[in-house]
């Protein structure tokens, strides 16, 4: 479990890091908070040539708010995001119950956001956020710098639209308004291992009914997702009452989403402990409860601006 | 300023801790193995030459190779090939009749047995370089059919060793049950029952360094038996033990795995030897999922009877282990399990018989528990089956059945006599602990709520062994008194984080009557203490304990005998107190013990000592919640109860309920190693794939004790490192049955993993009994 040989440079701003990726042809990897590509040196599924460690790079280290959308360099850590208040309105909500599921605290005070995007890992809870909330991801090449949507940017597993050379130096996402509900829910054998089913859920709610749903699918195929099929049945529904306990009525709104999101937009794989059946059946599950999450999270935020107002 | 709790802490827990992989000896290699990612076939056309080329990289090695390798040291002259990796002789564990034609060669020579076992070696100037060297060996394995389960290799379509038999051992404990009795009985409940195959994982893999010195090698290894090391090794140098010296600096953990030599140790001995140069091999993570031991691996079929009372009549066991790929560690392991098929009950008649076989797995070998987990979770899962079948509360029908205290020493069907036991006690103190009957009525409440997820309580009874069979039940050590006043205590234990240091110079401090402080402890050396068996089945709080409260002892009566002499009185008018001897009438000073050292000479005394076999007990409780829907179970509340008899700190018995509770807690709920039929481990790639349970998993855990001396040791105390391991498994299974009700009980195959528990929870449930 020893790496293979590699070389090693600390360029000092982004201009020297996309030149020392692009260098020869190499095999060049990025160093950020390396909790994955360590781990994959390690166990040689990696070889790199050359490493880049981007950790002095003091640019790469801002997250900003501009034009309604937030902005996180590619040197901001995991555990950042564990404070609700790190992000303004019900984004900061969303990524707070959301950071907590990445393994451990160490980890978290190490990992960066914007390496998961590097990393593209289908179990990635920050990549299946971006895919629900239409994030796009910043890249700086030799020619220059472009910006993927990312819808347009996990193509597999461990696979992005990335091309050697390029420097992800921030993800951008836009803001979530005032009164927008937010769920996370990951499911996973022990708090340490990755998720075997996880659901973010963003809902727009006007007067009891829904005018947008946002769904990621965290470790549903083979790359982040977006259920597009489940929003859309939930558009124009009511979220209805709260419900008592864990079990959703077979015919609620939630529970039917759940059941297409797993069935039309998730194409999930088979693995140890978690068959095909299995999985789809939680994909259904932790789906429908995301959602109840993210009602009651609406719930909550309309009591507490009415309670503001009085 | 901080106290730390044990004398080990301020060193282990500051970084201080000194391990193998940090003893710094110029000219040291690194070792790599070259492992088969086959799991069966005939191997052929190994090439290490390209290896011999990468820089930094000192030598490559097949079988083939190394037997053709000129003698090159003088002590290693009459070495001429690679001897092969000896066998357990310790508690049956294995036999000459089991390995006789079925070597295990420390390299392979012909064919792979199981998926990592080693076709080369390659020795770099450090692990990096050698890994570089290993990467360039080349050789191919046509693949054989791969058996990974005893019953797949029980049918000897595939012979693992040509001419013999897979099943290497069958044994039984106990007479066969006539017919009648089940017949005849009010209600028989039968089930089988698969313990995982699991992991020891201790922070620390295995570790050897050699270092050869002139005619001498010394072995430093992260070890629980540092004596059996010298003995093996030694024997497969074809050396005298004297020109062996093995030392277990700080260890990482143990749980049974680093008690045997290993094909890799034989590799290190032998090539420190021929080279003359220090070799160490630290084994690392990923190679530890391939080839480090294994624990239980077990295939169970139970049959229990009674009568309509709920009297147990009959019980019947039948296990077919997996051994792993040769008989050389653990084939009569499963006799364990056999022998402690009784449990804590007084059924008139039990039979448990076994069949060790043989398969493409690694090999299965003591793992904190060691036999024992087995026998308990098939017998504890059956009584809570038994008792919903007659209706009656489980810890009733337990309590019903119970060994009553006063027929102790009890002689069991399956040939163990356990010393001393009130095992209602254990079992009374843990409901009353739990709040028994509060969590009974909060489980029917659910059971009317629709909305409430399901919950369950299960109960575990179970009776243990420490200190090891027969032979191996005693311990050597020594009593050293410095003229300065220290106490230098030896003995034949080795830790690998057991809080030896902690317990022991104040129980010799304590029975001598001096302070602690000047109290020292001495092992895991063998050049300091030549004798010693070492640490292992919960034994050396147990044994070595009682050896050195007998040494002190034996320290008073020559000091007396000294102070007699010089003071030229009867030996009857010297006494002892608090670390001096005086004269009983005259009302002279006392004289510290260090005085008469300094004027009589050098006092020391070494002995032997022996106890009996004992039986540690208690009650585990556990109440789970069960997410039905996902299949996700939360521990709610985990009681321990257990009886080591007289607890000699309550600290670190208490750590060690613990700590093995959250051990069984991984075998219940997470823990097992997968094959493919390919006979290689799926899930291998480290602890993202072989989830253990973590402070993040952990349960509210309630440890309490009851204290029920043994008579087969003069200081009464029995094992306390395993109870958690043996008693907590079933009692977390028996919760999840218990919440929810399946009328398939086979379903619940630990570990419990979601995917398993949501497939139990749509299964027909068990009618209404009444």
């Amino acid at each position: 479990m020893k790496p293979a040989a590699f070389d090693y440079v600390v360029p000092r701003t982004v201009p020297e890091a996309v030149d020392a990726l692009g260098n020869g042809g190499r095999k060049a990897q990025v160093l950020a908070g390396g909790q994955s590509l360590l781990l994959e040196m390690h166990l040689e599924r990696i070889r790199p040539d050359l490493v880049v460690d981007i950790n002095r790079i003091p640019e790469l280290d801002d997250m900003q708010i501009t034009d309604n959308a937030l902005r996180v360099g590619a040197l901001i850590r995991h555990h950042v995001f564990e404070s609700e208040q790190a992000v303004p309105g019900p984004l900061g909500s969303l990524f707070s119950l959301a950071v907590v599921n990445i393994a451990h605290p160490p980890i978290r005070s190490r990992g960066t956001m914007v390496g998961s995007f590097g990393w593209g890992h289908p179990a990635s809870e920050w990549c299946a956020i971006a895919m629900a909330l239409d994030a796009d991801i910043r890249l700086q090449g030799p020619e220059g710098a472009r910006t993927v949507a990312a819808r347009d940017y996990f193509h597999g597993p461990l696979k992005t639209a990335r091309r050697p050379g390029e420097l992800i130096t921030s993800v951008r996402y836009p803001l979530l308004a005032e009164r927008t509900g937010v769920g996370f829910i990951e499911h996973r054998r022990t708090h340490f291992c990755f998720a075997q089913v996880a659901v973010a859920a963003v809902l727009i709610v006007h007067d009891g009914v829904i005018s947008e749903a946002r769904i990621g699918l965290v470790n549903c195929a083979d790359r982040p997702l977006r259920a597009h099929a489940a929003e859309q049945a939930l558009t124009g529904v009511g979220i209805g009452p709260p419900t008592d306990g864990y079990r959703l009525p077979e015919d609620h709104p939630f529970t039917r989403a759940g059941r297409i999101a797993a069935e039309q937009d998730a194409a999930p794989l088979a693995e140890p402990y978690a068959d095909l059946e299995y999985r789809r059946h939680a994909i259904a599950v932790v789906a429908a409860r995301t959602l109840c999450q993210a009602a009651n999270d609406h719930r909550s935020r309309v009591g507490r601006t009415k309670g503001d107002s009085q | 300023m901080y106290q730390w709790t044990r004398r080990e802490d301020e060193r282990l827990l500051t970084g201080k801790g000194r391990y193998v992989a940090d003893i710094e000896v110029p000219d040291r290699l690194d070792a790599v193995f070259v492992r088969s990612k086959v799991g069966h076939g005939a191997l052929r056309a190994v090439d290490c030459r390209a290896a011999r080329e990468v820089l930094g990289v000192v030598g490559a090695w097949s079988a083939a190779d190394l037997m053709d390798m000129p003698p090159c040291a003088h002590s290693a002259a009459t070495l001429q090939d690679l001897p092969p990796v000896p066998h357990t002789v310790l508690a049956k564990l294995s036999s000459d009749e089991a390995v006789v034609g079925r070597e295990w060669p420390a390299l392979v020579k012909e064919r792979v047995r199981y998926a990592g076992e080693a076709v080369a070696v390659v020795l770099g100037e450090d692990r990096y370089r050698a890994e570089d060297g290993a990467a360039e060996v080349t050789f191919q394995v046509d693949p054989l059919p791969a058996m990974v389960t005893p019953s797949a290799a029980a049918a000897d379509s595939t012979l693992l060793f040509e001419g013999l038999s897979n099943i290497a051992l069958r044994g039984e404990a106990g007479k066969p049950i006539e017919d009648k009795v089940w017949q005849d009985a009010a209600a028989v409940v039968e089930a089988r029952y698969r313990q995982n195959l699991l992991m020891p994982t201790p922070m620390e893999c295995r570790t050897i360094l050699a270092v050869p010195e002139g005619d001498r090698l010394t072995v430093w290894s992260g070890h629980q038996m540092p004596h059996r090391l010298r003995r093996e090794l030694a024997a497969l140098l074809g050396w005298s033990q004297e020109q062996v010296r093995v030392v277990v600096p700080d260890t990482g953990g143990a749980f049974g795995s680093k008690s045997a030599s290993f094909p890799e140790f034989v590799m290190v001995a032998f090539l420190a030897v021929k080279l003359r140069r220090p070799v160490r091999w630290i084994e690392d993570r990923l190679e530890s999922m391939l080839v480090a031991t294994r624990g239980r691996g077990q295939d169970q079929h139970a049959r229990l009877a009674a009568d309509a009372d709920g009297r147990l009549l009959a019980y019947e066991l039948h296990i077919d282990a997996d051994v792993g790929a040769y008989p050389h560690l653990g084939v009569g392991l499963p006799m364990q399990t056999a022998w402690m098929a009784t449990g804590a009950y007084c059924t008139p008649q039990v039979h448990a018989t076994v069949r060790s076989i043989l398969t493409n797995t690694m090999l299965t070998y003591p793992y904190r528990g060691a036999g024992r987990p087995e026998a308990v979770i098939a017998l504890e899962r059956s009584m809570d089956t038994m008792a919903r079948r007659l209706g009656i509360d489980p810890a009733e029908l337990r309590r019903r059945n119970f060994i009553p205290p006063e027929s102790f020493p009890y002689t069991t069907p399956t040939g163990r006599t356990y010393d001393s036991g009130e095992y209602a006690r254990a079992l009374d103190l843990a409901l009353e602990t739990v709040e028994y009957d509060m969590w009974r009525a909060e489980q029917a409440r659910r059971r009317t709520d629709p909305t409430a997820k399901p919950l369950g309580i299960g109960l575990s009874c179970y009776v243990e062994r420490s200190g090891g069979e027969p032979g191996g039940l005693h311990e050597f050590g020594s009593i050293e008194v410095g003229t300065d006043g220290t106490i230098t205590a030896r003995c034949g234990a080795a830790s690998s984080g057991q809080s030896h240091e902690t317990v022991f110079p104040p129980l010799v401090a304590k029975t001598l009557g001096v302070d602690e402080q000047r109290v020292r402890l001495i092992e895991g050396d063998t050049d300091e203490q030549p004798q010693g068996l070492g640490s292992f089945a919960s034994r050396t709080a147990q044994v070595t304990g009682a050896m050195l409260q007998h040494a002190s002892q034996l320290v008073i009566e020559e000091a007396k005998q000294r102070a007699a002499n010089l003071w030229d009185l009867p030996l009857e008018q010297v006494e002892w107190s608090d670390g001096t001897v005086h004269a009983a009438q005259d009302g002279s000073a006392a004289m510290d013990i260090s005085e008469l050292v300094k004027a009589t000479g050098p006092l020391r005394v070494e002995d032997r000592f022996e106890t009996g076999m004992e039986f540690p007990f208690g009650t585990h409780v556990a109440v789970a919640e069960v997410d039905p829907e996902l299949g996700t179970v939360q521990l709610l509340k985990v009681v321990t109860v257990d009886d080591c008899g007289v607890v000699l700190n309550p600290d670190i018995v208490h750590a060690q309920a613990f700590g093995s509770a959250l051990q069984g807690i991984g075998q219940a709920l997470y823990e097992a190693i997968p094959y493919g039929d390919n006979g290689v481990p799926i899930l291998a790639n480290g602890l993202l794939d072989y989830l253990l349970p973590t402070y993040t998993e952990l349960p509210p855990i309630e440890a309490k004790d009851t204290c029920t001396p043994s008579p087969s040791s003069p200081l009464g105390a029995k094992g306390a490192g395993e109870s958690g391991c043996i008693g907590l498994p079933a009692a977390v299974v028996n919760a999840v049955v218990d919440a929810l009700q399946p009328a398939d009980c086979d379903l619940l195959q630990m570990p419990l993993t979601p995917d398993v528990v949501w497939r139990a929870a749509r299964a027909p449930k068990l009618e209404e009994a009444r």
